[in-house]
Formats: C-alpha cells, sequence, structure tokens
C-alpha cells in the first residue's frame, strides 16, 4: 500500500512539474465557460458580423440553463476526450521506450501497482479538470442563463467523468503494449466506434458505456438513468487494469 | 552454499538462443566478472537475474530459496544505460527508490543522501537529473543499486560508456562496494575484470566459454609465449616463417611483421631466436618473454 502511494506520489509530481495538471483543467475551464457565453451572446456575435440577412435572429431561441449546461458538458466528449487521451498516452508508453521502465521494474513492485498508480493519477487530473471546468461552465450559466439543479448537475457531471475515464482506461491498456501515439489512436477509435455504434443502434446498445453521454444530458432534463451504462463502464475500466498490468508483466523493456 | 545458483540458463529470441544453457554460481562476498565480447548474452544474462527476462528454460535460486521466489528486494540492478526521470531531482529519485524496495520514509530519507554523499552527488543531489552528466547519471544509477543495502548487485557494463577519469572514479567505488556485498558485473574489457574480480565468467555465444576464479585461470592459460616486431623487410618476414618449423614451436601466428609464439620451452627458444636474428643481422624493433594473458585466452575463446 506505502509502494501503490509512492508511485501515485511521483506520478502527481510528474504531473505537476509537467504541467499537466494546469494545462489540462486549463483547456477544460475554457471549454466549460466558452459554451454559456457564446449561446448568450449569440445574438450579438451575429449582429457584428454585419452579413445576417434581416430577420433571420427573429427564430433564435435562447436555450434554457439545464440545456446550455448540457452542451457544455458535451464539450468534454470530443476535445476534452482527446486532451486527456493525449495526456495519458505516454504514461506506460514512455516508461518503456525512455527506459525508466527497466529501473522500476527492477524493485519489488507488482505490475497491478504501478498501473494502478498511474490510472489514479490521471483519474485525479482528469477530476480536477472535469470539477473546475464544470463550475466555471454552471457559474456563467447561472449569471447569463438562470437557476440549475445543483443535484443534476452533479450527477451529469459524474455520468460524464465515468465516460472520460472509460477513454483513459482505453489509452492506459494500448499504452501497456503500443507506442504513445499508436495507444492515443486505438483509444480514441474504440471510443469513438461504441459512439457511433450508439447513435446507429441506441436501442440494441444502450448498456454501452457510450451511452453515457446521452444519459448525462437527459439527466439535467430531468430524465431517468439506468445502471446497464454503468456497469459496462466499470467493468471495462476493470478490465483495462487487468489487461494493462498483464502487458506491463511482459514487456519490461526498451523495445 | 553460494548465493546465486544457476542451472542450465536458456533464452531464446524468436528461436535463436541468446543463452544457451548456463550454469554458474555466485558464492557471497565475491565479486564476479560476465566476461565476453558483445552479443555473448551477458546483458540478457543479467536481465533474467534481475527479473525483466523469464527464462525460456533452466532456473535461478537465490539465497537458497526456491527457484521461482521473487528475490527482487535483496537486488540491486544497473542497466547499461540507466534511465532516469529527468525532471526529478537525484535525491528525489533515490528516495523513489528506496521506497520502492521497502524502505521507511525517514530511512530512506537519510540513507539516500549518505549513499548520494558516497558516490560524490550530494552536491548534485538537489538538481535535476536532466543536467547531469553520462559520469554523474552513472554514479546515481550505482547509488540507486545500493540504497537498499541489496546483498547481490547486478551490474551491465558499468564502465563501458565512460570517459578516463569517470571509469576511474566508478571502478574505485566498484572496489569498495565489493568489500561489503556479492557483484556480479559484466564488460568486454578484461582489464576492469582483472582490476577488481575474484571470479571470471567468459560467454561467447550464449554459452560459458571458461569459468573460475582469476588466479586459478591465470595458472591454467598463461603460456610461455614470445612476441617479436621486427622491420617490415623480405628478409625479417621470411625469416618469421620459417621460426614457424622450429622444433620448439606450438602455436604461431604473424601477421605485418609482428609474431607472437606459443612455445614449449622459453628458455630454448629464446636463446636460439635471438642467436639467428644476430646471426642473419634481423632488423629486430621488440622482442618479449614470458606468459600470455588472459587478453590472449579472451582473443582466442572470442576468435574462434
Amino acid at each position: 500500500m506505502s509502494k501503490l502511494w509512492t508511485l501515485y506520489y511521483r506520478e502527481m509530481l510528474e504531473a505537476v512539474r509537467s504541467y499537466k495538471l494546469i494545462w489540462i483543467p486549463v483547456v477544460f475551464i475554457i471549454l466549460g465557460i466558452m459554451q454559456p457565453l457564446v449561446t448568450f451572446y449569440m445574438a450579438d456575435i451575429l449582429a457584428a458580423s454585419s452579413n445576417v440577412p434581416a430577420g433571420f435572429m427573429d427564430s433564435y431561441e435562447m436555450p434554457g440553463a439545464a440545456a446550455v449546461m448540457a452542451q457544455a458538458l458535451g464539450q468534454y466528449g470530443t476535445i476534452g476526450i482527446l486532451i486527456l487521451v493525449l495526456g495519458t498516452m505516454n504514461s506506460l508508453a514512455g516508461e518503456r521506450s525512455s527506459g525508466t521502465a527497466e529501473l522500476l521494474m527492477a524493485r519489488p513492485v507488482s505490475p497491478v501497482s504501478i498501473v494502478v498508480a498511474k490510472w489514479a493519477a490521471n483519474f485525479t487530473v482528469l477530476i480536477i479538470a472535469l470539477v473546475l471546468g464544470v463550475a466555471g461552465a454552471a457559474y456563467y450559466t447561472v449569471q447569463l442563463m438562470g437557476g440549475l439543479a445543483w443535484g443534476a448537475v452533479a450527477a451529469a457531471s459524474g455520468l460524464y467523468a465515468l465516460w472520460l475515464l472509460c477513454a483513459v482506461s482505453l489509452t492506459l491498456l494500448f499504452s501497456a503494449w503500443l507506442r504513445g501515439p499508436a495507444a492515443a489512436g486505438f483509444a480514441l477509435l474504440l471510443a469513438a466506434g461504441m459512439s457511433l455504434a450508439h447513435s446507429l443502434l441506441p436501442s440494441r446498445t444502450a448498456w454501452l458505456p457510450a451511452a453515457l453521454p446521452g444519459m448525462s444530458a437527459s439527466v439535467l432534463a430531468e430524465g431517468r438513468v439506468t445502471g446497464g451504462p454503468m456497469i459496462s463502464a466499470a467493468l471495462l475500466i476493470v478490465a483495462c487494469i487487468a489487461g494493462a498490468s498483464l502487458l506491463v508483466r511482459r514487456n519490461k523493456l526498451p523495445n | 552454499m553460494p548465493l546465486l545458483e544457476v542451472t542450465n540458463l536458456r533464452k531464446s529470441f524468436g528461436g535463436h538462443p541468446s543463452v544457451d544453457g548456463i550454469s554458474f554460481g555466485a558464492e557471497a562476498g565475491r565479486c564476479v566478472a560476465l566476461l565476453g565480447p558483445n552479443g555473448a548474452g551477458k546483458t540478457t544474462t543479467l536481465r533474467m537475474l534481475a527479473g525483466l527476462l523469464p527464462p525460456t528454460g533452466g532456473s535461478i535460486s537465490f539465497g537458497g530459496d526456491p527457484p521461482g521466489t521473487d528475490y527482487r528486494r535483496q537486488l540491486g540492478y544497473l542497466p547499461q544505460s540507466p534511465a532516469f526521470y529527468s525532471w526529478m531531482s537525484g535525491l528525489e529519485y533515490m528516495i523513489f527508490a528506496a521506497k520502492l524496495s521497502g524502505m521507511a520514509a525517514k530511512e530512506a530519507a537519510s540513507v539516500s543522501g549518505a549513499v548520494l554523499e558516497r558516490v560524490g552527488l550530494s552536491s548534485a543531489a538537489r538538481r535535476r537529473i536532466g543536467g547531469y552528466s553520462g559520469g554523474m547519471k552513472q554514479r546515481l544509477g550505482l547509488a540507486q543499486a545500493l540504497v537498499h543495502r541489496p546483498r547481490l548487485l547486478l551490474l551491465d557494463e558499468p564502465v563501458s560508456a565512460l570517459d578516463p577519469i569517470g571509469r576511474r572514479e566508478v571502478m574505485e567505488l566498484l572496489r569498495d562496494i565489493r568489500e561489503e556485498t556479492t557483484v556480479i558485473f559484466s564488460t568486454h574489457v578484461l582489464h576492469d575484470a582483472e582490476e577488481i574480480c575474484d571470479d571470471v565468467i567468459l560467454m561467447n555465444r550464449g554459452a560459458i566459454a571458461v569459468q573460475g576464479t582469476l588466479a586459478r585461470l591465470r595458472a591454467e592459460y598463461s603460456l610461455p609465449v614470445i612476441r617479436i616486431t621486427t622491420a617490415k623487410e623480405d628478409k625479417a618476414v621470411r625469416w618469421l616463417e620459417e621460426l614457424r618449423h622450429k622444433a620448439f614451436m606450438e602455436e604461431a601466428s604473424i601477421s605485418d611483421g609482428r609474431a607472437v609464439f606459443n612455445v614449449s620451452d622459453v628458455g630454448l627458444a629464446r636463446r636460439m631466436i635471438l642467436q639467428e636474428a644476430a646471426g642473419l643481422d634481423i632488423p629486430l624493433l621488440q622482442f618479449e618473454a614470458g606468459s600470455s594473458t588472459l587478453e590472449d585466452l579472451f582473443m582466442k575463446v572470442v576468435g574462434t
């Protein structure tokens, strides 16, 4: 347990020293506050661009606070996921290619604790980024659009965090096997594939983790929540950690 | 009772044997040199001993435990080109390494400082490793291998990549360390092995060619040998070739006016060769009579 803590501490120290703990939250905050700001000032922005046909803006209706919040979270499903995956891709691949894994693995540490420490560190970065981003988005949404149900915002953010964590865990799994960029590519491909499958066949794939973003949006619109996607996401994450540990046990040396 | 007992250890990569059934033991407190040319399987052997590569066959037993017991707690390992986290300071890395080997935080901090001082890095302890020179990194590598007081130290080519001054420093450290713990180190420089080791294991093409104590190998393999260098004249070259057929000659290699002769009787050979050389007015540049060194043995093993 103390070794796990030592490894986790090292990961967090690296996140701080490499500024990962700063730039990822900053991107999330910008993404989050852009949505309510752009929505609110849409009329002014279009007016300033001067070549809008007369009467075009008459049909524009300001969306409600909950809808804006859902859109803000939706931003994390594209650019947010990309940023997180890029931030995770070298977790294990980098240690292997630089050769630091060789010294690490010559010490009495289990592959599971190495993978869990890395997973937990990336999870910490994700949570910090998401909490700050959501807080920024919620602040401007409340200021500009009106009140939000805080419980629903928290639940929606939690569901979204779970989906993002699936992508991060997949990246970690591929990072234990492939080089960093390839790991990022495969993880994004798999996440996008799941999303695509879910949007094409929503009824048959309602249990996929890819259903989580949709569920997150519906929570804000006071929709209902089903357990299936949460369970499958948890299983996927556990499988990723287990798989990564097995791969780390095999691939210790620079390749 | 050897500290480390290796039996018929094998490792092949894609069907090609890299280490092909080697067996040896390392007694506690000894310094063993794993000697051999590049590609002999030294690094693969050390990686298997460090638990980084699963052997294809054979067994490794540490401290009398059954094979397969995890002994990494007792092990210090320095790879050929150690890589560190460049954003960490030397001291931070040492504490990290010590804690991973099971030390408590307080002990790790105090021991780390002491070991860094010992390898001469205390003034650089708080600097980032990214700014260290090659020699400093090698010394940090040695420090991290020592920090948890291992019973066995595995060093892969610890001095090969260093300049003469760095090499000197690390060799002095090793001379010191070998008093306290068992050391196995690989090298392709015979001189390094002769300098600090008790036992030599000479590997070639994945197998052990010769092994034994340094003293025994010296006694067994030193042959009476004569070395001659002449000016590059036809007369001299012809004379050297004729010497091949003398009765005392056992083995001769001649190239470019340089000859190395293994002879049955050094005294007789010396007398005859010098007399002939004087009589024929051979332009001798160098004449040396004595014993062949392990270097010759090494060359012989590697050459075949």
